[in-house]
């Protein structure tokens, strides 16, 4: 399998007065295409940090980060930009959606934001919502959506660039069993037929263990790294 | 991201915080409104002054005068006491024939001839007497008239008269008084009543030139004076002005070298177009003063515009996070909100001189129809397309710069904090 992102020794450090804090320590790792990943901790172990930085949220304090074997920091912010644009998606534990605009513009907006013309925005928006079961919910406004609806809706959202790499934080975090339980099918349901590497940051161990492998952090390290045993048969 | 996206979700943004928004584009519509009355009426002012005084068709001529030595009002400098100095009233120094000699002299001058003003006492009709003040006719000066033509030279005794003398004197309209006899009083230098009788050519419109004086032919212009200053050394033969006529065909060069002669020649030289800049320059300094207050209350808006801006970019840190974490650049950002304060300023600018176009209508109108109902042509506050446009486009680049900041704070959010502040 081809590798998409690749980290070599990255940290992160945050100066606070005094004395610094360390985010992330040494981090090592790749990130196949197709795979799904999960990355398990407490709060405050990193794990978030970890995502950003993959994510080119964040930028490392030291360590190399490569995307399809390019350095990133090679790339230029608007290289980056497109990045984070076309090839990841995020789905986040707070959905970040406008509540006052309808499903269908929350779906469309990083199509918007690649600045794709208005009737493709509306086709593929359309296709997108169909696949998350929302399709009658276009023209409604994002607010009226109830949670398991909501977190649907941005994975229509992270999906619809076709991307490489789909960020999840915490993406069951405020559903009720029921409706996570809906989401997460539908996340791997989708991950699987579109051939997206997954990245879900989480406290779940169930939620991990649907996925291919976890990694274990614990203040800034990886300490159960890739574990094969974990790997679903 | 496309233009018409980033217009498209600025605009919605807008109208979100409907309340708020609609405030501040009310002071920006105060100012708009404000700076395009007074606008508005500098340039009614303005284009009356300039069409009355654009076209007297006195092209070539200059107004000489004695260099002034008069004082400075800040100035502490005394000067010193000059025999040769013949002076006037308010120490105005006077031109006498040898000035005139000599002026006929220089490179460029086709004619010389005072500026004679007679002091007249009444003009009557027979009955009523009238109080009257004359102008000597120049040549080429193109007065519009009511009725009737211009003074010309080779009919001395030929006068035309401000329209509304015409009812005074008797007469039921401006063409009945053409051809008419009037009498014109004035006293010899012995202080003695004399008379002289004279012909009305010509009627004046009612303008800022025609309304005030009638005017006379050089002859008879003469012909009075010279019986008002005869053996009057004071006076005989001193003139406060000249007028010089020059080649025609003179181009601007040629007409500053002239003046140029003139200054050395220890004379000072205006062109009527001097004068009528001298009154527009009058005219703009009372409208830049009015226009101040227009500029001060947009200030104060823009002020409104930054807190508008900054509570906007508070409100949306999490959207902004959002679309920056999606792909969305800098400059992205930077132009969604930018453009939303251009917005606010462009609402307030349209809607501020549209009122001030129709306040301004209105106004003219009752202008028109009262107190200035004798000046045609005379619009009182007038919107000319392009200082209009100025206003409407000064505004929004005032906007966009009040929008800056905000803007900027903005574009700078990082997406990882912008995503944590909710």
């Amino acid at each position: 399998m081809k590798t998409l992102i690749e980290a070599k020794n990255i940290s992160k450090i945050y100066p606070s007065g005094g004395e610094d804090t360390v985010a992330l320590k040494d981090i090592n790792l790749e990130l196949k295409q197709g795979e799904s990943v999960a990355i398990i901790g407490k709060s405050g172990s990193g794990k978030s940090t970890l995502m950003h930085i993959l994510a080119t949220l964040d930028r490392p304090t030291d360590g190399e980060l490569l995307f399809a074997g390019r350095h990133a920091h090679n790339l230029s912010v608007a290289q980056i930009d497109h990045i984070r644009n076309k090839r990841f998606g995020f789905v986040f534990q707070q959905f970040f959606l406008n509540a006052r605009s309808t499903c269908l513009e929350n779906v469309i907006l990083p199509l918007t934001i690649m600045g794709i013309s208005a009737a493709e925005r509306t086709r593929r928006g359309l296709t997108m919502l169909e696949q998350v079961g929302l399709l009658d919910k276009a023209k409604q406004r994002a607010g009226e959506l109830s949670g398991g609806q909501k977190q649907r809706l941005c994975i229509a959202r992270a999906l619809i660039t076709k991307p490489l790499v789909i960020f999840a934080d915490e993406p069951t975090g405020n559903l009720d069993t029921e409706n996570g339980d809906i989401v997460t099918n539908l996340l791997f349901k989708l991950q699987k037929e579109h051939g997206i590497t997954l990245v879900i940051v989480t406290h779940d161990h169930d939620l991990a263990k649907l996925c291919d492998r976890s990694l274990v952090m614990r203040d800034g390290r990886i300490v159960a790294p890739d574990s094969e045993q974990q790997r679903r048969v | 991201m496309k233009l018409i996206d980033i217009i498209r979700i600025s605009q919605k943004n807008l109208f979100r915080a409907k309340l708020r928004t609609a405030l501040t584009i009310g002071a920006v519509f105060i100012g708009a409104l404000t700076l395009s009355l007074t606008n508005g009426l500098g340039n009614g002012v303005k284009a009356y002054v300039n069409d009355q005084l654009g076209n007297l068709g006195v092209e070539n001529t200059l107004i000489i005068r004695v260099k002034q030595t008069q004082q400075n009002p800040v100035s502490t400098d005394v000067t010193e006491y000059n025999p040769e100095r013949q002076v006037g009233t308010f120490n105005i120094a006077l031109l006498d024939t040898s000035d005139l000699e000599r002026m006929a002299k220089i490179e460029g001058v086709k004619e010389v001839f005072p500026d004679r003003l007679p002091m007249l006492d009444y003009m009557t009709a027979g009955d009523e007497k009238y109080e009257v003040a004359a102008y000597q006719h120049v040549e080429g000066l193109n007065i519009t008239m009511a009725a009737g033509e211009l003074v010309r030279n080779d009919f001395p005794n030929g006068i035309t008269i401000p329209q509304k003398y015409v009812e005074p004197l008797g007469y039921a309209s401006a063409a009945d008084i053409i051809g008419g006899t009037l009498t014109l009083g004035y006293k010899d230098s012995a202080q003695t009543q004399q008379e002289v009788e004279v012909t009305v050519v010509g009627v004046q419109e009612q303008s800022l030139l025609g309304n005030t004086n009638i005017v006379i032919s050089q002859g008879l212009a003469k012909l009075i004076l010279d019986d008002q200053t005869e053996g009057v050394p004071a006076l005989e033969g001193k003139y406060m002005n000249a007028v010089v006529k020059y080649d025609p065909n003179y181009s601007e060069d040629e007409v500053a070298k002239l003046k140029e002669r003139f200054e050395t020649g220890g004379y000072g030289a205006q062109t009527v177009q001097d004068q009528i800049g001298m009154i527009s320059q009058v005219i703009d300094a009372i409208l830049i003063v009015l226009n101040v207050f227009g500029v001060i209350t947009l200030v104060a808006a823009a002020f409104g515009i930054v807190n508008t801006q900054l509570m906007s970019v508070n409100e949306r840190t999490s959207e902004i996070g959002l679309m920056k974490a999606l792909g969305a650049s800098r400059r992205n950002v930077f132009a969604i909100f930018s453009i939303e304060a251009a917005s606010i300023g462009f609402w307030g600018a349209v809607s501020g001189v549209l009122v001030s176009i129709v306040i301004g209508t209105i106004v003219s109108d009752l202008a028109s129809k009262n107190f200035l109902k004798d000046f045609v042509g005379f619009k009182l506050i007038a919107f000319p397309v392009v200082p209009t446009l100025v206003v409407v486009v000064g505004i929004i680049a005032l906007s966009f710069l009040a929008g800056a900041l905000p803007s900027l704070k903005a574009s700078r959010l990082d997406p990882i904090k912008a995503l944590r502040y909710e």
